[in-house]
């Protein structure tokens, strides 16, 4: 498959653009992979050895190329230039030369082998310019396990190009309405699989996943007033984080996972407080009388970025993470909401209100530079890929809520189509 | 966690478990025929005398007939929870967009539901903070909150004693009306009265 490497730069339109010429391009590449170079992978078929489970083989050769061709960071020789490769297995150089040739920067090669229920995978990845190994890998499973060796093999790669977690064995947990109530769910990255996760039937919202993904911590209803909750999706169980009197909303993990900031307050009030998962009295960061909400801290753990309307309208602030240092982040907008960091720690994506309507913004801390990608309909809820090369993120586009992700050249991809679903929150791998 | 009082359930979305409760408690005598008139007279319907909610919980109909002579000397009102909040003695509030702050009009509302509160001593209510569709949820759960204490507030510096108000937000998870217009939004940014106990 070819595919353009370079989205045209028209995608990303200025805040001050009239609302009508929104809607045209909707491309979110380059706010979420600015400068991004493709690495060109030439993948030509794994060798079947005797003894390889066939259909293993045929899940797991259509798997691999399937993730690499949805690898942002990674681009897939087209076949016609991987068939175009005369290999000469005495002359290595000119082998190589001859993938350089056709366009490719590196090539994987591998084999397929195994017996009875056992598939072995043996890859390994050659720097085309240098002749050097740069990756090898050796799997073997069982062969039901044969998506899930391609998909570990994938990450391998988006990870050795991008020194970040490859998304294949990712998952988003969401909220969704499908069952007639706010319930949490879990789907794979692409939409499949789709698990219920809580039946409360009272209102689940604000999935927040610990960075290790072992919990999801939510607001629940189930209680009466909203409280925090903490689920462990693999066991099910439940056990409260905070029950402050009033509200207690928009839990977000700190990156070492130690401790939760979170929105509650009594009387009308909300500010933004801090827990101790190992136990302690919750401590509040921000004194203001003006909604104090989503928190949301940095990879770095020294900052957390929250919404107030101490100005008035809801706009992004940042303080040090211990509270201090209280500074507006978000200028140019008349309301910014729900930031959410960006794991190279220097952008925030955001919901902004523009043009009448809700649209994701990015904002480049460095450079102060603020994107908005025309987007159809109402878009909120964004949402980084743990590679950050991707965002999910809610729209109305179609009438209902829907979550979208955006696929290999930026354009937003619907993953969900039952009932409304909102608030997706993306996790690495399910522990 | 320990099991609920009856306000701290009414101020949950469990009405109807409450109406049950509060059955539970009157004499069982008088419960009985009303609650099933097709039985004989006499006869104590099943589960009606074990003070069991989950039990009472499925019989059809508990009417104010029930309700014994000193539970009606001692108040004006309806016994049954739901009749009262049906029968519109508290009004409720509206918002602007995006606001908590209280119009004129409502501060006008909110002065006669104090009055009513301050006739009715007894009386307990939830003001529930809901909000439009707009904005995103997290912050509308936060502005529904700001809503219902805004509410309770102006109560509060009325007379109204502060412990008979109780305050839940719901942002826009529970909305009046279903629209995507205004005239659906401005019914669904509102501080709800809900009386809980009589």
């Amino acid at each position: 498959m070819t595919r353009s490497l370079l989205a045209p730069a028209a995608c990303v339109l200025a805040l001050s653009l009239p609302a009508h010429l929104f809607g045209q391009e909707e491309l979110f590449l380059h706010v979420t992979s600015p400068g991004l170079q493709r690495v060109i992978v030439a993948v030509p078929e794994f060798e079947r050895r005797p003894g390889a489970d066939a259909q293993g083989s045929v899940t797991f050769t259509s798997t691999l190329r399937k993730d690499i061709d949805e690898a942002v960071a990674i681009a897939l020789l087209a076949d016609e230039r991987v068939r175009m490769v005369e290999v000469d297995a005495a002359n290595q150089v000119l082998t190589r030369q001859r993938w350089r040739a056709v366009g490719a920067q590196f090539l994987l090669q591998g084999t397929l082998s195994g017996a009875g229920s056992q598939l072995v995978v043996e890859a390994r990845l050659f720097d085309l310019a240098s002749g050097e190994v740069a990756y090898s890998k050796r799997l073997q499973s069982g062969t039901s396990l044969a998506a899930t060796m391609a998909h570990t093999l994938a990450n391998d790669l988006v990870h050795l190009f991008t020194g970040r977690p490859g998304p294949f064995l990712s998952r988003i947990a969401f909220v969704s309405d499908r069952s007639g109530s706010k319930e949490l769910w879990i789907m794979r990255w692409d939409g499949a699989d789709a698990l219920q996760l809580t039946t409360h039937r009272s209102i689940a919202i604000g999935p927040s996943w610990s960075p290790d993904g072992q919990w999801l911590a939510f607001t629940s209803f189930l209680r009466g007033q909203p409280q925090l909750l903490l689920l462990k999706p693999t066991e099910g169980y439940l056990k409260p984080i905070s029950t402050l009197p009033g509200v207690n909303t928009s839990p977000s993990f700190s990156p070492d996972g130690s401790h939760i900031a979170f929105a509650a307050g009594a009387d009308g009030n909300t500010d933004i407080y801090v827990v101790p998962l190992a136990g302690g009295s919750p401590e509040r960061l921000t004194s203001s009388r003006a909604i104090d909400t989503q928190p949301a801290w940095s990879p770095n753990g020294r900052q957390i970025a929250f919404t107030s309307t101490m100005a008035g309208s809801p706009q992004i602030y940042l303080m040090d993470a211990e509270g201090s240092n209280v500074r507006r982040f978000t200028v140019g907008d008349t309301y910014a909401d729900e930031g959410a960091w960006a794991p190279d720690g220097v952008r925030l994506a955001y919901t902004s209100f523009i043009g009448n309507r809700f649209q994701i913004a990015i904002l480049d801390l460095r450079s102060n530079a603020r994107s908005v990608v025309a987007a159809a309909g109402n878009n909120e809820s964004p949402c980084w890929s743990p590679d950050g090369t991707m965002l999910a993120f809610v729209s109305d586009r179609t009438g209902k809520k829907q979550i979208y992700v955006t696929d290999p050249a930026g354009k937003p991809r619907q993953v969900t189509t039952a009932g409304n679903n909102l608030q997706p929150a993306w996790v690495v791998q399910l522990q | 966690m320990p099991r609920p009082n009856r306000t701290a359930l009414v101020s949950g979305v469990v009405a109807l478990l409450i109406v049950t409760v509060a059955a539970c408690s009157r004499p069982k005598a008088v419960v009985a025929p009303e609650v099933s008139p097709s039985e004989e007279a006499g006869q104590p319907v099943a589960g009606a005398d074990r003070g069991d909610a989950t039990q009472v919980q499925s019989e059809p109909v508990i009417t104010t007939a029930e309700v014994p002579a000193e539970a009606v000397s001692a108040s004006d009102l309806p016994a049954d929870i739901e009749q009262l909040n049906r029968a519109g003695y508290l009004t409720d509030a509206f918002f602007d967009t995006d606001k908590a702050d209280l119009r004129e009009e409502t501060r006008t509302t909110l002065a006669a539901n104090a009055a009513w509160m301050k006739a009715h001593p007894t009386v307990k209510l939830t003001i529930e903070g809901h909000c439009d569709e707009r904005n995103t949820g997290e912050y509308n759960l936060a502005l529904g909150w700001r809503r219902a204490g805004a509410a309770k507030a102006y109560l509060v510096s009325l007379g109204v004693a502060a412990d008979r108000i109780a305050t839940i937000s719901y942002g826009e998870e529970r909305p009046f009306a279903q629209g995507r217009d205004e005239s659906a939004w401005s019914q669904n940014r509102r501080a709800h009265f809900v009386i809980t106990a009589r």
